[in-house]
């Protein structure tokens, strides 16, 4: 019984360590900037996405369901007559209400970027990422309608993020307000160069801006084009404090981005095709040099 | 103490499994769209802190990656730091069994707030030597406290469930020890 023992606990030794070690090399080998997905995890993620749209689906159903009928139940028949088909026409108007608001929606994110030299795919969220540690977007779109790993997603207002890993039917966008994700970036005004990060809460962080720039509140802070993904130009946000202490030779500005993430339904792709992104940077570093 | 059998191990982690994805789902898809995207509950720390708990078994670790490999494919997270941190939970617990007794529903919500702190610990010392960033540590601990209050006060019932699922008996463990 004894020597059972010793070689079940000799055997935990051997997992515990192995697995630790396989775990440790995980995250030291761990890519921050894409994530290629496996066979299994390509199928179990196609799999698994499908019942997160499945219960955004359900609740906005539920919610219909109890908005227009259960609150009808005790009324007179003459009532629930009338009030069914004002409800009925309210449902419609509402729906084609919906259907108004998200044209205007649409269009507006269709006419955004009319000069960028990217394909364009609309997308919609599906679900945020399980983990409060990381802020990531899922969307109804993957590799099989032409989107790419490190494809820009942006919405009329600004940067989103971009495409971090990728199925053929969904994909996981790495938002700006993830601190994994850098974006290189400048202040319009001033023209001054600096990198923007995720912070806390919805704010990100731009860094290594010299003290002496003349930052201010509220100025408009677009990406530079550098950087191999984020085209130039493309607003990410306005300065919302300036932090300038009386040594060293940065300084600390945070930065509100201009897409409001708490209400983000749809967002567009960039797409770049072959060596485009490339070329583009090229024109990013020739437009520098140029002023 | 109960015995299992290595057979047995796979049918019932398949369940708890299976119960995983549905709090996942839940979690990412259904919170969201009542505006709560700043907390997620971290179900899959329960289940780890469940397993460590409760079995006493040497493929604990294997375990522990199958239940974190499914919740990564729920976040970007990976599966590799969740399984360091809930690795190093169980060894710490298979020290303590001896003292750790789960007699009432305030004691095990204590203990899984406590374990849930060292899992804490943890994580957030191999973010910061990966991010070198202190501030996101803080405001990591700010998001933590509510989410682990709610898990721990959770704890009481999600165990008792998944007691059920592993045959195990109040203030038994399940292992190949006897």
């Amino acid at each position: 019984m004894k020597v059972a023992l010793n070689e079940g606990s000799r055997l935990k030794i051997i997992i515990n360590v192995l697995v630790i070690s396989m775990a440790l090399y995980g995250v030291s080998k761990r890519d921050v900037n894409v994530k290629e997905t496996t066979i299994f995890e390509n199928f179990m993620l196609d799999t698994l996405a499908p019942l997160q749209r499945g219960v955004t689906f359900v609740h906005h159903q539920v919610i219909s369901f109890f908005d227009h009928y259960v609150t009808n139940v005790n009324a007179s028949k003459e009532n629930i007559a009338l009030k069914s088909s004002v409800g009925d026409l309210k449902q419609h108007i509402f729906s084609l209400e919906q259907v108004e608001a998200e044209n205007k929606r649409l269009k507006k994110l269709l006419q955004f970027g009319e000069d960028l030299q990217r394909k364009k795919i609309l997308a919609q969220v599906v679900a945020w990422d399980s983990s409060s540690d990381f802020r990531v977007l899922r969307i109804n779109k993957g590799h099989s309608d032409g989107i790419k790993l490190q494809s820009t997603v942006v919405t009329a207002n600004g940067v989103v993020g971009y495409i971090y890993r990728l199925t053929d039917n969904f994909a996981d966008i790495l938002t700006i307000l993830d601190p994994n994700n850098r974006v290189d970036v400048l202040i319009n005004r001033t023209r001054s160069n600096g990198i923007l990060e995720g912070y806390s809460g919805w704010r990100c962080m731009m860094k290594y801006v010299t003290r002496t720039d003349p930052v201010r509140l509220n100025d408009l802070v677009i990406t530079s084009g550098l950087g191999n993904i984020y085209p130039k130009g493309l607003k990410v946000g306005n300065v919302s404090k300036v932090e300038r202490e009386s040594y060293g030779i940065t300084q600390n500005i945070e930065v509100a981005p201009t897409v409001d993430f708490s209400k983000l339904e749809e967002v567009v792709v960039l797409v770049a095709e072959g060596n485009q992104r490339k070329k583009l940077e090229w024109q990013a570093l020739d437009g520098g040099q140029a002023k | 103490m109960m015995r299992i059998r290595s057979s047995e191990i796979v049918p019932r982690l398949f369940i708890t499994i299976l119960i995983l994805i549905v709090l996942e789902v839940i979690s990412s898809a259904f919170l969201p769209l009542f505006g709560i995207n700043k907390y997620m509950i971290p179900f899959n720390v329960l289940i780890v802190l469940f397993l460590g708990f409760k079995l006493e078994n040497p493929y604990l670790a294997l375990m522990i990656v199958a239940v974190q490999y499914c919740h990564s494919l729920f976040t970007i997270e990976g599966w590799e730091i969740g399984t360091i941190a809930g690795v190093t939970i169980c060894i710490v617990i298979s020290y303590l069994r001896d003292v750790l007794h789960f007699t009432s529903s305030v004691v095990t919500i204590m203990v899984t707030q406590l374990f849930q702190i060292l899992w804490f610990v943890i994580v957030s010392s191999l973010l910061y030597l990966k991010l070198g960033s202190f501030d996101y540590i803080v405001e990591k601990f700010w998001r933590f406290l509510p989410e682990s209050i709610v898990l721990s006060l959770m704890a009481p019932f999600f165990f008792s469930v998944l007691d059920k699922v592993w045959g195990v008996h109040n203030e038994g463990l399940m292992g190949d020890n006897t």
